[in-house]
């Protein structure tokens, strides 16, 4: 499974590397670190994953099968 | 026949006007089921109401054709400058790079020592008394004072800086506008002093905010002074009426159910995620306004330029069709940070983070000291209309 952040719609909320420690991280500006990536979801990540996803007010995370090509 | 504009129901109702506690969300909860939209026409201009929570999401997002040459749907025009609101697009986001670094998690984390020490002694202060107007006494001189230690300024100036911006947010609410004129004028020339001392005593411009305004070059250009000030000010409106309003919203929650006072003096472990909820259920900015930049649609809504709208925060954040039971308080509620009470899109709050660990600190430093405490018998709570705030909240407690 992968974890997809779409740049262009993250605001720096600042909710998903709250709420998934181990698998985002912040940038000086509040961002999300991982910002436009795609990633393949750890071992026993899945659930902060999905924590991330939900706790995102700009519905800028999502959960993938599979990676996208153009990602 | 109810009468429409455009094919939505009128509204007459003015949220401007004060009413007993909770009067806002029972008006804005009664609209939003009535109907998806609305026309109100209490302002000169009127505005369209967007009330559901996916709605007013979408809303934000519109940034590129919805800006903030209007900021507040109840009061459309100009009015005071205000940065980083008034910019939008890549002028916008220009200036938020610049600022974002100093109310980022990781620096808010850089403010916690001091927030904690602050906020112990106030309260200390206040607890031998046995009782305080929560409202005057605590909600407002706290965040007044780590807004002071957030431009490097000494926390004891709160003493003369606290009446001065009191009188000038009663002056927006209706207060008197000669007073609220002079005690701004006393705002800037003390911000004037305070950017003049740092241009000659220059500090770690990755620390120091006022530092990195004056060296920060945006294409080039230095930010004018103006424009600095107008900085400074904005996060002064910004900063501190919304944290006591919070504050008072929470304490009246807490002084009410004991079941959840009970639950976070038990385990303070649980704080932050009660913070999240409250702000949530007591949204107090209850809406954003945006100006209409090309004719278009919304859902079936026809827009034309100019129009005025609503993003209704206050209504989103209770929407049932979002969060089930919104009316309650629910610690650990399933997607409760999504809710919109620090807005959405480029310009969601700047403070959010700076909000959410002065909501957390007093939480903690005062149920740790006094845990036990309720709302004097017999009072009425009021509450302003516009931007929501609770006028008193008389506490008291055994010593
Ligand atoms: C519980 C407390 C707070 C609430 C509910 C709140 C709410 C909001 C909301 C809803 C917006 C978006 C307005 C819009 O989209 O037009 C906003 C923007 C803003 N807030 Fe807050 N706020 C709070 C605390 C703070 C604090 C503590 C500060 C600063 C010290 C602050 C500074 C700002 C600034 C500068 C903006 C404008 C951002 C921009 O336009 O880019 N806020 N706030
Ligand atoms: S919660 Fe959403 S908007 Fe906020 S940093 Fe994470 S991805 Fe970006």
């Amino acid at each position: 499974m992968y974890i997809a952040i779409d740049a262009g719609r993250c605001m720096g909320h600042g909710r998903c590397y709250a709420v998934a420690e181990d698998l985002l991280s912040d940038d000086e500006q509040g961002y999300v670190a991982q910002c436009g990536q795609t990633l393949q979801i750890p071992e026993g990540l899945l659930g902060q994953a999905r924590d991330a996803a939900d706790a995102c007010p700009e519905g800028a995370i999502s959960i993938l099968e599979h990676a996208r090509a153009d990602a | 026949m109810t009468e429409t504009e455009r094919g939505c129901p009128y509204s007459h109702v003015d949220f401007g006007l004060d009413t007993e506690i909770y009067g806002h969300y029972a008006l804005l909860d009664g609209h939003r089921e009535e109907s998806r939209f609305h026309f109100n026409d209490t302002t000169r201009r009127g505005f369209y109401m967007l009330q559901r929570y996916d709605d007013v999401l979408e809303g934000f997002q519109r940034h590129e054709t919805w800006t903030t040459h209007v900021r507040s749907a109840l009061n459309p025009e100009p009015g005071t400058a205000l940065l980083p609101q008034d910019l939008n697009g890549e002028a916008h986001a220009k200036l938020r790079r610049v600022l974002n670094p100093f109310f980022a998690p990781a620096a808010v984390k850089r403010m916690t020592p001091m927030a904690h020490e602050r906020c112990v002694e106030l309260i200390e202060e206040l607890r031998p008394k046995g009782s305080c107007d929560f409202v005057a006494e605590f909600a407002i001189r706290y965040p007044t004072d780590l807004f002071l230690a957030l431009l490097g300024l000494p926390v004891s100036d709160g003493e003369f800086f606290l009446p001065w911006s009191e009188t000038l947010f009663a002056g927006f609410f209706g207060g008197d506008p000669a007073a609220a004129a002079a005690a701004k004028a006393n705002i800037i020339a003390y911000f004037t002093e305070a950017v003049r001392e740092r241009r000659a005593n220059l500090r770690d411009p990755r620390e120091d905010m006022v530092s990195r305004l004056v060296e920060a070059r945006i294409d080039g250009e230095p930010i004018s002074e103006q424009d600095i000030l107008t900085i400074c000010m904005t996060l002064m409106l910004a900063g501190l009426d919304t944290t006591r309003s919070a504050l008072g919203y929470i304490y009246t929650h807490l002084a009410r159910h004991e079941e959840d006072r009970r639950a976070i003096v038990a385990d303070p472990g649980l704080i932050p995620a009660a913070v999240e909820e409250f702000v949530r259920l007591y949204p107090l900015v209850i809406q954003a306004g945006r100006e209409v930049q090309e004719d278009g649609e919304f859902h079936g809504l026809d827009l034309r330029r100019g129009d005025v709208m609503w993003l209704g925060i206050g209504s989103a954040n209770r929407d049932p069709r979002k969060f089930p039971e919104p009316d309650r308080f629910v610690l650990g509620r399933k997607g409760v940070n999504q809710h919109l009470a620090f807005g959405a899109g480029p310009h969601r709050c700047l403070g959010m983070h700076l909000a959410r660990l002065e909501l957390a600190v007093v939480l903690k430093e005062w149920h740790e000291r006094i845990p036990d405490y309720r709302i004097k018998e017999g009072t009425t709570l009021v509450e302003r209309g516009g931007q929501l705030t609770l006028k008193t909240l008389p506490l008291e407690w055994e010593v």
